[in-house]
């Protein structure tokens, strides 16, 4: 829309979305989490020694379903065809690396008569449901229809992927405020604002499973764990930097240092339920 | 386990299953030969006989009666001999890293110690099989020597690991976290990943660190090695046209057996392997089994293994993590700069309580109450090593004693003296770790002054003239007679010679197994190089890590 200004801009793009035309934005923001999720995937499997050969599946599955959501963006067609198909795919191997977490967690010392301790120490949970959010909404964008394009959506068909939306929106939130939860007990909570996302989260996922409640809830929600999470990000950048031998050591620090990702992760869910209050319309 | 018959003789007869002994044994095995390890330490159950405590661990430790001497005595025992299978490997801390290009050539290029008669590029196929095989866990770009990264990540760091970090960086010297290190950072096929308890040089129950008792033994074991534990050598007996034939060993119970071999591979590392080959003298090698050289013993190493101690105001917890995990090799190289030639690495050291207590009763002077106040400190302080490069001398030696063991063997008799290149570079070495210490914030800084690994006494080199073993470990005097533990080194480096002395015995296999029957039947000595041999590496070596950068 050449010689749009911001607003009109803005008010269009609501309009696309309450009207179930959306596909572009969702496909664009299931291959962009994929490709955060991907690097957090990567470094935590390096830590990890690539023990099992297994743990090169999300590297590569993330890295295509990237490629696929961008892909999907720029041609529609490849949205209804390869973006479902590289999303399915994916939503198996999230599904068998939360099998083999848990084996993890299970095959620790106590196994789960230790459950805090080995969750906290052993391989991260919640971290394979995350990654398999963004298959989710591939597989959600390949419903609908691109953005600007004359088609229309029946109103049932928007209906259902805005309930499918909010379901993500609030598993997202459990699984990201779950990380935290463990990650920040790990900390012993030495910062008051560690326990921001453990309040955030389950509100926002409170919020997004409702089908009642005042409207401003889910987007008042999703902006503050926004928020949150870039605070979060800049939290945690700040506790990379300040380990022993801060950026001269980058690599190494970001290896060992507060996951930096994690935080966007969790803002992305708050972008999660923005999505879905675009789609539940007026 | 498979058991051979006295009387028939096996293919190769390996004295000593410790660090190169296990590995020669299951490529040898594997490669179809029929081997048998002797060994004359037990046969660990790592679940019932190693414990996670100091005290209780002493029995990793070869603590026979050895004399001690010269102006600078070693102390012998508990940070230099292992027995039991898997020898040292059981007890080290674990430190991979690997020799630099210089080392192999001390001589040529600085003027001091000697050539090896192989290079780096030698040996440097096998020390990336053998990380692999570890597998060694480290960062993906080791900067120092020849450049490399390793098959496992790097390891979180504990307090000592902070504190080398700290300094270093204040100071720019560029250092490495997290490794090199055989231990798990991940876990692989049946061994978990490290727990960060600290207790490595204890055995590690966990079987996170590697020892060749569960990297290559078990191995060598289902392809039909045989491993007779408690089985204490006593001599080699030279047969026929100046080939070895057989051992004299010790049982459990003392009984005297004989077992016939068609080639013998002596893994007894830096004092027990001349020992015994002097102990096997006989007419033709009187001087020591051979010894035509007259050098079977000379040049004994051990590197500066000070610990200098800092104390912090903040709590270290310097047990918290495996002991070896961050270190430096900024120093490694002669600098002309510097009044002395070669150099030394930094290294994290972790010691318990015990042996903590017995370093500051010799660096503080600490005693009764006093050192009871230090060790109530103990949180507090952070400890980190020199590994400093001793240079060969021809008086620092091994020789018989008057004494005897249980079985009426001369037990060996060490001298060891520093000479002024040494005095130099460790004065130089301690005060650049006080340096380092302080830069990270350390209010009071202490040294004790030690050692660290013994090498050399069975060197290796070009000419029977000036040496024992030739660049295959075979000995230059008796063809079916080969030498591979840490006494075939010349010279040491500043790394640790654990893995070194995995990837020389992972080389002499490859030799051996091209040589096939020609080891046993001609005395003709090959110098060809062999292929480098990927398919004799224990099953699980290549199905997990990283690519290597």
């Amino acid at each position: 829309m050449p010689g749009a200004t911001l607003r009109e801009l803005e008010t269009a793009v609501v309009a696309e979305a309450e009207a179930g035309r959306m596909q572009r934005s969702l496909a664009l923001l299931a291959g962009l989490t994929s490709g955060l999720s991907g690097l957090e995937v990567g470094y935590m499997h390096y830590r990890a020694g690539f023990g099992q050969r297994i743990m090169w599946t999300p590297i590569v599955m993330t890295q295509a379903l990237q490629a696929a959501g961008i892909a999907a963006a720029i041609q529609p067609k490849l949205a209804r065809t390869l973006l479902p198909a590289v999303s399915a795919l994916t939503a198996v191997d999230c599904a068998t690396g939360w099998f083999f977490h848990i084996r993890g967690i299970a095959r620790k010392p106590g196994g789960w008569r230790l459950i805090v301790p080995n969750l906290a120490m052993g391989p991260p949970l919640f971290a394979p449901l995350l990654l398999g959010i963004s298959a989710y909404l591939g597989i959600l964008a390949a419903r609908l229809q691109p953005e600007f394009s004359s088609a229309s959506v029946p109103a049932g068909l928007r209906e259902s992927i805005e309930r499918h939306l909010c379901l993500a929106t609030g598993i997202a939130a459990l699984c990201s405020g779950g990380e935290a939860l463990y990650s920040h007990h790990k900390n012993n909570f030495r910062y008051w604002v560690q326990w921001t996302p453990i309040a955030v989260a389950p509100a926002l996922a409170a919020a997004a499973f409702a089908r009642r409640g005042p409207r401003w809830l889910l987007p008042a929600l999703s902006v503050a764990a926004m928020a949150d999470g870039a605070a979060g990000f800049g939290y945690h950048a700040r506790g990379i930097l300040r380990r022993p031998g801060g950026h001269k050591h980058l690599i190494y620090n970001i290896l060992y240092g507060p996951p930096v990702l994690a935080p966007l992760l969790f803002a992305a869910c708050g972008f999660f339920g923005l999505l879905a209050t675009a789609l539940r319309g007026k | 386990m498979k058991c051979y018959r006295e009387e028939e003789a096996v293919d190769y007869c390996i004295v000593g299953v410790g660090s190169a002994g296990a590995v020669l044994l299951q490529r040898l095995a594997r490669a179809g030969f029929k081997v048998v390890g002797l060994e004359a330490g037990p046969f660990w159950d790592t679940e019932r006989d190693w414990v996670s405590d100091e005290a209780g661990s002493h029995q990793l430790y070869w603590t026979d009666l050895r004399i001690t001497g010269g102006s600078d005595p070693i102390a012998l025992g508990e940070n230099n001999s292992g027995r039991g299978v898997g020898g040292g490997s059981v007890h080290w801390a674990a430190f991979v890293p690997r020799l630099h290009p210089s080392d192999f050539r001390t001589y040529t290029e600085d003027g001091v110690g000697c050539d090896w008669p192989i290079s780096y590029k030698d040996l440097k196929p096998y020390y990336e099989l053998i990380e692999r095989e570890m597998p060694a866990a480290g960062p993906a770009w080791f900067t120092w020597g020849d450049p490399h990264g390793y098959p496992y990540g790097p390891h979180p760091m504990g307090g000592v690991g902070d504190t080398l970090v700290r300094g270093c960086t204040k100071l720019g010297i560029r250092v490495c976290a997290g490794g090199p290190v055989a231990i798990l950072s991940g876990s692989r096929a049946d061994r978990p990943h490290c727990i960060y308890r600290g207790f490595c040089i204890q055995g590690c129950k966990v079987g996170a660190k590697q020892s060749t008792l569960i990297s290559h033994v078990p191995d060598a074991i289902a392809h039909g090695a045989e491993i007779r534990d408690r089985s204490m050598v006593a001599r080699i007996h030279l047969g026929p046209n100046r080939r070895v034939n057989a051992v004299t060993y010790f049982d459990r119970d003392g009984r005297e057996h004989v077992q016939r071999a068609r080639a013998i591979i002596v893994c007894g590392y830096a004092i027990e392997t001349p020992r015994l080959l002097f102990n096997s003298a006989c007419p033709g090698f009187e001087q020591g089994l051979a010894n035509s050289s007259g050098l079977l013993g000379h040049y004994l190493m051990v590197q500066a293994g000070n610990v200098v101690a800092g104390r912090f105001p903040d709590l270290v917890r310097l047990y918290k993590a495996p002991p070896a995990h961050a270190m430096t090799e900024e120093f490694y190289e002669t600098d002309p700069k510097r009044d002395f030639a070669r150099g030394f690495a930094v290294q994290t050291v972790g010691p318990l309580p015990i042996a903590f207590a017995k370093q500051m009763a010799k660096a503080k002077g600490a005693w009764g109450w006093g050192l009871r106040e230090v060790m109530m400190d103990y949180n507090h302080w952070s400890t980190l090593g020199v590994l400093g490069e001793i240079l060969p001398a021809y008086d620092n030696k091994i020789e018989l004693a008057e004494e005897k063991d249980d079985f009426g063997l001369p037990v060996a008799h060490v001298t060891f003296s520093l000479h002024e290149n040494d005095h130099k570079m460790i004065r130089f070495a301690v005060k650049k770790v006080e340096e380092i210490l302080l830069a990270a914030g350390a209010k009071e800084v202490v040294e004790e002054q030690r050692y660290a690994h013994l090498v050399g006494a069975a060197r290796m080199g070009t000419r029977p003239e000036n040496s024992i073993v030739d660049g295959f470990c075979r000995t230059h005097d008796i063809a079916n007679l080969f030498i591979c533990d840490g006494s075939v080194f010349p010279t040491q480096g500043s790394a640790n010679p654990g893995l070194t002395i995995q990837a020389l015995a992972a080389r002499t296999a490859d030799y051996l197994n091209q040589q096939g029957e020609a080891i046993f039947t001609s005395s003709h000595v090959s110098r060809e190089k062999p292929p480098v041999r990927r398919d004799l590496s224990p099953p699980v070596t290549f199905g997990s890590g990283v690519p290597r950068v």
